[in-house]
């Protein structure tokens, strides 16, 4: 083994380049998406239908100024959705890739096994 | 909603369909009442509204769960990864290994080969002494240790031995001469009887040299002389070597 002494090394600045773009990634945790209750905002505030005009005018300004709202809302919904991480593939498929990469890994380590393992 | 999209586009859709129906139910909401759709399509939006946002949040929770098997995911690339470079380590020491190997491989071949030149025709250490005996006994190949100028014993080979040899022949044969050996090969291996021909044309030589450069005058023949000492013991390293050189050849 003397001919790896920066295994060690190299074993955490992979795990470090494997993690560390994952920061920058939201968790379902994180996200920020509600999207009811503006809606519900909204209908409440044009079926409100004031008498005077200048709560009318008011109301329809706010009303707008949440439609807007609304609107961001649903970009910023696309935004983090697409920030979140490993569902790009449904759940089947991500499992069987989970699989791959399993025996993956066993073959790989069986083949160094045997090779170290090998009297020469 | 179809399964074989990716979890991501599902969630995408979804948000398109609640923004679809948020937008029928404000338009319908802003229209005046006379103008509106019936109360029960607009229950019917709301309940589909509220549907999609179960949805929604169902789906979520999926995302949630395939976050944590992406986690795995990673933990098992980065695994793979020190595997991959462990064995592209093996790989490449297994390469300079069969380099190695293959180099030994030739050379031993080749020692194998001349193992089996010289198995088939050997030759005995003594036949060898033997023959360096004879070659060195006419002071051929070497001036003996006591040689100085004027010494009868010859240092080098001379003019007939070269003659005689390889490269005299083929040189005669290249210019066109016919071949002619004025001496037997008696006379080669001729001890120290008499004074060889090409002794005394070397003596001769560097007498009429030594004439050429006394003409000068008096104080120039002195150094001359020094002179002649230190040419003379060139002459002798020179001619030693070139007997060792040219006997060698004419062998």
């Amino acid at each position: 083994m003397e001919q790896f002494p920066s295994e060690q090394n190299d074993k955490s600045a992979i795990l470090n380049n494997v993690v560390g773009p994952q920061t920058s990634q939201l968790t379902v945790g994180e996200l920020d998406i509600e999207i009811l209750p503006v809606i519900y905002d909204i209908i409440r505030c044009v079926e409100k239908n004031p008498v005077d005009n200048a709560a009318k005018q008011r109301e329809s300004q706010e009303c707008s100024q949440k439609i807007l709202e609304l609107q961001k809302r649903f970009d910023s919904a696309r935004s983090q959705i697409r920030q979140l991480p490993g569902i790009d593939y449904n759940k089947e498929e991500q499992l069987q890739k989970l699989e791959q990469l399993k025996s993956q890994l066993m073959l790989k380590q069986k083949l160094i096994k045997k090779y170290k393992n090998k009297p020469f | 909603m179809s399964f074989h999209l990716s979890t991501k586009e599902r969630l995408l859709l979804l948000i398109d369909d609640i923004e679809i129906i948020a937008k029928q139910l404000i338009e319908n909401a802003m229209t005046p009442k006379h103008l509106r759709v019936p109360a029960v399509e607009t229950t019917a939006l709301v309940d589909l509204l509220v549907s999609k946002d179960e949805e929604f949040r169902s789906m979520l929770q999926l995302a949630a769960e395939q976050e944590k098997i992406e986690q795995k995911m990673n933990a098992y690339r980065a695994q793979v990864e020190i595997q991959d470079r462990e064995i592209n380590q093996l790989q490449k020491q297994l390469k300079e290994a069969e380099q190695i190997l293959s180099t030994a491989l030739f050379q031993a071949r080749q020692k194998l080969n001349s193992i089996a030149r010289a198995n088939k025709r050997p030759v005995s250490s003594e036949e060898l002494i033997k023959y360096a005996h004879r070659i060195s006994a006419s002071n051929a190949i070497c001036a003996p240790l006591t040689w100085m100028q004027g010494d009868l014993r010859r240092p080098y080979p001379t003019d007939i031995e070269m003659r005689v040899g390889f490269l005299g022949k083929s040189d005669l044969n290249a210019n066109g001469h016919s071949v002619t050996q004025p001496n037997n090969t008696n006379d080669i291996h001729r001890s120290t009887g008499e004074v060889p021909a090409a002794s005394q044309n070397q003596f001769a030589w560097q007498l009429g040299e030594l004439h050429m450069m006394g003409g000068s005058g008096s104080s120039v023949s002195l150094d001359t002389r020094a002179h002649k000492e230190a040419s003379q013991d060139d002459v002798e390293v020179m001619s030693t070597d070139s007997s060792s050189s040219s006997s060698s050849d004419s062998q």
